[in-house]
């Protein structure tokens, strides 16, 4: 059963400084599974950001419809959590207190707010720094911060932008496995989006690749990898076969661009 | 052996956080004390006229006998009085105004010159309108605190509020925040370094508002004392009662300093 379903949409900006409109992206037509991990990659500015936020309900569309349980998305709603960068943390709450931001905006009663939150801040392995303030917290504690906050607020969609790009390498490959680990227990429907194209073979069931001028749609690459996935993966004959596929669908974008530099 | 060095390195990193921590208020504490005693010894000695520059010691005997004399405490009670009200008024009005302006483009286009003209206005200027509006009393001196406390509030107030990062605002909207929602738990928390500031700023001009008011014109008060000392050239009165109210401006200020480092603690110290 597809949960999350887009028709023909299309976003348009207004440009700076004119009446004239951008169209962002267009044309999008997508299918999310109830339960299924997706990842979004293209080259920066192909409308990664906003395709998710128009599916979070925070901006309008020109055109098209976007359905989550067969409910149109009119705005932000209780079925869907974003997760940011981590700029997004309120600076002058703990832990705890950002974690405890999302339910207390959504009124969830305040019986046992604090114990969920404990809970959440426990399975993303924070449980030693309730108290400390984001700007105690390295780049990787920070996002688990963020992806708790999504999490305590029981969502049945969690939507990422690019949760892990201010991250190194080598924490980013830690959080990948953990969020697949949390994302495995309870199967709520991930809509990841990266630039990073093994951070999206490793993690999807799927991997939408997206292009740009306008911003669309190209391909929609199904990853048959066994899950659990392990780092081991990465190196099997499958994964650099998904790898080399989606490398040129990217590198097609760059050289489009190349060539509208050339021509300027 | 390792255990006695570890302990000797310990005592010396505890007293060089001892002195590192006590090392600026020691140099203040010196300083002025060492002022004190220039002038002191500079006054015996007869290298500058007792009269004009007074001393510390003829000071002390002063304040001694002001407060015994010369009815101090209703005098500060009169000047206290007239700055409390301006500034509460100030702060009841400057504070929601900054607040509403902040977060509205449209109403800041109407407010902000006028209100930007105000701000830089030297504001004692209007002081005998006041007066010829008001009358001697506290009220014409309750509205120069006002004039003088307001305008840096609402103006730190609106850049606190606009300064507000966006990502927060977009993060609130993502769990379904509303307008106050937005506005409690991201606009003002964000915005509180900026109003302490401008209630700091405010507190400076307050006071200085309202020593000159009461030196202008008025009954009684710190102000009217330090010009009738003044015109009186007894210059000994006359200080111990200007270093009376500022004191009283170094303490307020010193006070709303220690929160605004409290509410700042969430940043990185700079
Ligand atoms: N608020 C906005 N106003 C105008 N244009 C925007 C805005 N946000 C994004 N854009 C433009 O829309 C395009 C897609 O942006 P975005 O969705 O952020 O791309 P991505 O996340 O893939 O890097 C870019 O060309 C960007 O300049
Ligand atoms: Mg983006």
């Amino acid at each position: 059963m597809s949960q999350i379903e887009l028709r023909d949409v299309a976003i348009e900006y207004r440009k700076p400084k004119s009446d004239e409109s951008f169209v962002a992206i267009r044309g999008i037509n997508l299918s999310i599974d109830k339960g299924s991990f997706v990842t979004i990659v293209g080259s920066s500015g192909c409308g990664k950001s906003t395709l998710l936020l128009a599916i979070a309900g925070l901006i309008p569309r020109a055109r098209g419809s976007i359905r989550v349980d067969g409910r149109d998305v009119a705005g932000p709603g209780r079925d869907r959590a974003m997760v940011f960068q981590e700029a997004s943390l309120l600076p002058w709450r703990s832990v705890h207190g950002n974690v405890r931001f999302g339910l207390e905006l959504q009124r969830w009663s305040r019986d046992n707010v604090d114990q969920r939150v404990a809970h959440f801040i426990g399975m993303v392995g924070l449980g030693q720094f309730a108290d400390y303030h984001p700007h105690q917290l390295s780049g990787g504690m920070r996002q688990r911060v963020n992806i708790a906050r999504a999490l305590a607020v029981d969502p049945d969609v969690l939507l990422l932008d690019e949760p892990f790009a201010a991250l190194d390498a080598q924490t980013r490959e830690v959080m990948g496995n953990e969020l697949l680990h949390i994302w495995e227990h309870d199967k709520k429907t991930a809509l990841f989006v990266t630039h990073a194209i093994d951070e999206a073979i490793f993690l999807g069931d799927k991997v939408v690749v997206m292009g740009k001028d306008p911003g669309r749609i190209k391909d929609v690459v199904e990853i048959d990898l066994p899950r659990p996935r392990t780092t081991a993966m990465l190196d099997s004959a499958a994964f650099v076969a998904y790898r080399r596929t989606l490398r040129d669908y990217i590198a097609a974008d760059m050289q489009s661009l190349q060539m509208i530099e050339d021509a300027a | 052996m390792a255990v006695a060095i570890e302990i000797e390195r310990r005592r010396a990193l505890s007293l060089a956080r001892i002195v590192d921590r006590y090392y600026g208020p020691a140099v203040s504490t010196l300083a002025v004390l060492a002022f004190l005693l220039l002038w002191q010894f500079a006054a015996t000695r007869g290298w500058v006229n007792v009269r004009y520059t007074s001393a510390p010691s003829q000071v002390f005997s002063a304040a001694v006998d002001v407060f015994r004399h010369d009815h101090f405490l209703h005098h500060a009670w009169v000047s206290f009085s007239e700055f409390s009200v301006g500034f509460g008024v100030a702060l009841g009005i400057g504070l929601p105004l900054g607040l509403l302006l902040g977060s509205s483009q449209r109403l800041r286009l109407f407010v902000e010159p006028p209100l930007m003209a105000l701000y830089t206005a030297p504001r004692l200027t209007l002081l005998p309108i006041l007066i010829v509006w008001l009358g001697i009393g506290m009220a014409s001196k309750v509205a120069v605190v006002f004039l003088g406390v307001v305008f840096p509030i609402i103006v730190n107030t609106i850049a606190g509020v606009r300064e507000a990062d966006p990502r927060l605002l977009q993060a609130a909207r993502a769990f379904g925040a509303n307008a106050p929602d937005i506005f409690i738990k991201v606009l003002v928390p964000g915005a509180l370094p900026a109003i302490l500031l401008g209630i700091r700023l405010g507190i400076g001009r307050g006071v200085l508002s309202i020593v000159v008011g009461e030196m202008f014109v008025s009954e009684a008060g710190i102000g009217h004392q330090i010009m009738t000392y003044g015109e009186a050239m007894q210059v000994n009165r006359l200080l111990v009662y200007a270093l009376s109210i500022t004191l009283f401006g170094y303490a307020l200020t010193l006070a709303v300093r220690l929160l605004e480092n409290r509410v700042r603690s969430w940043r990185p110290q700079p």
